[in-house]
């Protein structure tokens, strides 16, 4: 099993969000978390890139055998868990042709691969572009900086189409996409998917998966994940909404 | 900018104004090496002093783009010192 999660509590900052998670994740399988604003599924992302400010509490996570806890964020990102952000960061003053080398090497060094010179970079970095139809212009600004919505999550999914992870978390990667953008972004997630890769795609919406179609669908609410199916769940939470899995406050509070 | 953990900066706003009429402000900002473009680095495999590095010269590109030559050279060899625990 490539990802093993058990009984996993995490806080955020000192806030408990995520309070016993169970989830088996298969190298080859793709698993959509789904589930209202603040039902825990960012956290879940963040707590396995083992993001500062994010700790368990009780129950542990392990990638490919190895408990994740204690390790800093580089090594997960070296054993190939990769987290395409919600929010991608600005750096400014670094060329993003300079940050994707350094980090297409820093991962390259881990595994025991020479590292690229500029020319064979650039010469493989064009290659990945295409699939995600990313202006040549957009590598040599400085990280993220200025990009509009849809360029900074085509940067994303460059990176991991550079980089190859094993686990890939893609964390509202729809979020601020027309539907141009989220069909290229697709497109992008789609051609990484191999029997040898797992992905984890946290959603709001069900519009992503009907252009990257999960395995399984999960639903999470507050920390727990309350509903467990096929990708046809998906659907059904389109059409009704989580509050019949949730259920709604007001009426667990009459009851 | 400031390195080492034992360091602090402090400012003192002084403004001579000779024209009575005129509306004035002063306004200082410091800011920590961001926590998110931290773990932005870092989650994509490059270690935390590389980032660090990483981070404080994109930052100061453009200020040494418009020193002097020699001012600039030195500049840089100064960024290169080690950063490890800077504060801001």
């Amino acid at each position: 099993m490539m990802l093993e999660i058990r009984n996993l509590h995490a806080n955020a900052g000192d806030t408990p969000i995520l309070k016993g998670i169970d989830l088996d994740v298969a190298a080859g399988e793709v698993h959509a978390i789904m589930g209202p604003n603040g039902s825990g599924k960012s956290t879940l992302g963040n707590v396995l890139a083992g993001r500062p400010g994010y700790t368990i509490t009780d129950g542990e996570a392990r990638f490919e055998g190895k408990p994740l806890e204690g390790l800093e964020p580089e090594e997960r990102a070296r054993e190939g868990i990769f987290l395409a952000f919600q929010y991608p960061v600005e750096i400014p003053g670094v060329s993003n042709n300079y940050f994707l080398k350094a980090s297409l090497n820093a991962i390259r060094r881990h595994r025991g691969l020479d590292e690229l010179d500029a020319i064979d970079f650039l010469a493989f970095v064009r290659e990945k572009m295409k699939i995600v139809e990313m202006p040549e212009d957009l590598m040599n600004r400085p990280v993220n900086v200025g990009f509009s919505g849809g360029e900074k999550k085509r940067n994303e999914i460059l990176q991991m189409l550079l980089l190859e992870p094993k686990l890939c978390i893609l964390d509202e990667t729809d979020s601020g996409l027309d539907i141009d953008a989220l069909r290229t972004v697709a497109g992008g997630v789609n051609a990484l998917r191999s029997p040898e890769r797992a992905m984890l795609m946290i959603t709001h919406y069900q519009r992503l998966l009907d252009y990257i179609v999960p395995d399984h669908v999960h639903v999470l609410s507050d920390g727990r994940i309350v509903r467990s199916g096929g990708k046809e769940l998906a659907l059904e939470l389109e059409e009704r909404g989580y509050g019949w899995l949730t259920g709604e406050p007001e009426r667990v509070g009459a009851s | 900018m400031l390195l080492g953990d034992e360091c602090g900066a402090h400012t003192f706003p002084y403004l001579e104004v000779k024209n009575a009429e005129s509306t004035v402000e002063h306004e200082a900002t410091t800011s920590k090496i961001g926590e998110d473009q931290l773990f932005y680095c870092r989650q994509r495999g490059i270690s935390e002093e590389d980032a660090i590095s990483m981070i404080v010269n994109g930052f100061c590109k453009e200020v040494l783009r418009e020193l002097p030559m020699e001012f600039a050279v030195e500049a840089q060899a100064l960024l290169g010192v080690s950063l490890e625990g800077s504060v801001g």
